[in-house]
């Protein structure tokens, strides 16, 4: 995890550790703060015991221990954490199909293009809050 | 008798008495001729068998009783000089009654010599067999018929042995399938029809054991021919009595070559084998086939991760370029430039992932389409417009040809995927000519027709070329999987369209594309169609 203090912050859970550092990576360039969680599961424990919420949550679908889809249904039994926008980043084919009963607010498809990806987490937390500079 | 005066001895009287007799006997024909020939005397048999009476026939010639051929034949004198030199003559032949109608006769010729040995004449005694005759002649023929018969059976072997196993009779058949001429066997015992190990057993014993004890033995089983080779056989023993008595007077065997039936079972089963073999066959290949559409589907997903960490990483590179490259001296301008190409060529990686993610999709058959109103012509303009850059590098030009806006419920991703399919296959195989798309539209439907004036196609590769994996040029010169058209059938027709190819080796491909405003045939998710993400 790379800490979580700040007001408005990114919360990225992806199983695979490359995607997840890059997408840190390039947020931090973008002077976002970041969380990294490995499964829905960790993720989850994070947002139950943290002061903050994140601006957006950028979810992966297929992970071990806790899927995005249960990660997801979880979240919406939380009134605290429901209303955290979600971005799914997904290499499914048929996104549109998986994700058809699910309350998203973006998808984008692996590979994702920075700038779509950038325009996105833009649009959910610089609209709400500026992001905090570290 | 009844005459005392002139009372003659004693053995004339019983003589006279037996001649008296003698004419009365109804049965036999009895009478005299002389040494010629000439008939003395005549009695009531004679007038019953031959039909004269005695005033008609007494004096003339016996010859009158022959057939015209026997006359000529000189038989009567014949028979006269045997009964004159032997003493006695029997005949059976045919004669003539007074009507003319024949009798079969059995004649009995005594010639009859007085005291001196003088020749006084001829006893003649002629008996009517003409009802035996035809009704042996009956039983002959019909047993003569009976013997053709068996004679002249081919598909059994019909013979006769005697009560100790000796054969009797051959037929053709016996022949045929035994290889034996009847001159070879008749006369072997039958156990030379049996394999060594049957007859050390003493099996040919034990058959006839059976056959005389209940009438019949019935088996199938191995026989062996004259060439020493076996056969299956079928085999029935009967037992032939004497008619009418408990005598055994041999057996009846019919044997049947079963070796064709046998051969053909064999073959049946061997069929029904193969049959099963290559069910067992098809359903490996078809899960082997499953197992890789699986595999390529699981390959597939899992590299797109480590694809989008890649493209996330060169672009945020690119950036950094981009943004160092403002005052710097063009060397970071390169940099870009290259990462440029770098995230180009991550483009096409993925759009090959995609390909292969499509194809497995659309084998496991997860192709659903979510119709909306949509223009082709707008799809159509916009695809073609994406096109040009890249067309434009290898010197094609594209023009696009629409009226109307060629509206229908399609599902307007799928739609423009057949486009992108079409038209980079144009551009790619189209040497650097012109490519023209053109839309044409009725009530019913719309036409897409995308034309280059490239390599072209063989006329037997263009069935072959929406298969899976398939491509009618050659993998060195031209970079692919073979997917593209594959796939672009599959939406065409889960659309309820059609799609054809019109083409020549240097003439160039026209793909023609059909799809009706309304698709009927695989009616499409409505449902899940609506909800679209924030």
């Amino acid at each position: 995890m790379n800490g979580g203090d700040c007001p408005s912050f990114v919360l990225v859970v992806d199983d695979d550790t490359d995607l997840r550092e890059t997408l840190t990576e390039i947020l931090l360039d973008n002077e976002y703060q970041v969380v990294g969680a490995a499964n829905g599961q960790e993720a989850l424990d994070f947002l139950r015991g943290a002061r903050d919420r994140p601006c957006v949550i950028l979810l992966d679908l297929m992970m071990p221990i806790m899927d995005g889809r249960t990660f997801r249904a979880e979240l919406m039994k939380e009134p605290r954490l429901s209303g955290i926008p979600v971005i799914i980043l997904s290499a499914h084919t048929n996104m549109d199909e998986v994700l058809a009963d699910m309350e998203v607010h973006a998808k984008l498809r692996k590979p994702v293009e920075i700038a779509p990806l950038l325009a996105l987490v833009d649009r959910h937390c610089k609209d709400v809050a500026a992001p905090s500079q570290s | 008798m009844k005459s005392d005066e002139a009372r003659p001895s004693g053995l004339v009287d019983v003589a006279a008495q037996a001649f008296q007799l003698l004419r009365e006997v109804k049965d036999y024909a009895i009478y005299l001729l002389d040494p010629n020939g000439i008939v003395l005397t005549w009695n009531e048999g004679a007038h019953a068998i031959k039909g004269y009476t005695a005033a008609e026939i007494v004096g003339r010639h016996f010859s009158t009783f022959f057939t015209p051929e026997d006359r000529v034949d000189g038989r009567p004198e014949r028979l006269l000089d045997v009964a004159r030199t032997k003493g006695r003559v029997e005949d059976h032949a045919w004669r003539l009654r007074k009507d003319g109608t024949r009798l079969w006769a059995n004649v009995v010729i005594t010639a009859i010599h007085g005291d001196d040995g003088e020749l006084q004449g001829f006893a003649k005694v002629t008996r009517d067999l003409t009802e035996r005759r035809i009704a042996d002649e009956m039983l002959r023929q019909s047993e003569e018929r009976s013997r053709l018969l068996v004679e002249g059976v081919k598909d059994y072997a019909i013979f006769m042995l005697d009560p100790d196993g000796y054969v009797l009779t051959w037929n053709a058949g016996a022949q045929r399938i035994k290889g034996y001429s009847a001159d070879e066997i008749i006369g072997q015992h039958f156990s030379l029809f049996y394999p060594p190990e049957l007859n050390g057993l003493g099996h040919p014993a034990r058959e006839l054991e059976i056959a005389r004890s209940v009438g019949r033995y019935e088996e199938e089983g191995i026989r062996v021919r004259k060439s020493g080779e076996r056969f299956w056989a079928s085999v029935v023993i009967s037992a032939v009595y004497e008619p009418g008595t408990d005598q055994l007077r041999g057996f009846a065997k019919v044997t049947r070559d079963l070796t064709e039936r046998r051969k053909a079972e064999e073959a049946m089963r061997s069929a029904s084998e193969q049959i099963d073999l290559e069910r067992l066959r098809t359903e490996e290949v078809r899960s082997a086939l499953k197992a890789r559409d699986e595999f390529i589907s699981v390959a597939a997903h899992e590299l797109r991760t480590p694809l989008a960490a890649l493209l996330l990483k060169i672009q945020s590179a690119q950036v950094l370029a981009g943004k160092q490259s403002m005052n710097n001296d063009g060397s970071f301008a390169k940099l870009s430039e290259r990462l440029a190409g770098a995230v180009a060529q991550i483009g096409r990686l993925s759009d090959l992932v995609q390909r292969l993610l499509d194809v497995s999709g659309i084998v496991a058959g997860r192709l659903t389409l979510r119709l909306e109103p949509t223009s082709l012509s707008e799809l159509t303009h916009r695809v073609v417009d994406d096109f040009r850059d890249a067309a434009a590098t290898v010197g094609c030009e594209i023009t696009l040809t629409a009226q109307g806006a060629g509206e229908g419920q399609w599902d307007a991703a799928r739609v423009e995927q057949i486009l992108n399919n079409l038209i980079a296959n144009a551009i790619k195989y189209g040497r650097g000519r012109p490519v023209d798309v053109r839309l044409e539209e009725n009530a019913e439907s719309v036409r897409l027709f995308v034309r280059d004036q490239g390599i072209g196609i063989r006329k037997e590769d263009t069935e072959r070329i929406f298969d899976r994996f398939e491509r009618a040029a050659s993998v060195e010169q031209y970079s692919g999987l073979g997917l593209g058209l594959y796939i672009t059938k599959t939406i065409v027709e889960s659309h309820g369209g059609l799609i054809r190819v019109a083409s020549a080796p240097g003439q160039g491909s026209m793909f023609i594309v059909e799809l009706p405003r309304l698709p009927s045939t695989r009616p499409a998710d409505h449902a899940s169609s609506g909800r679209r993400a924030l």
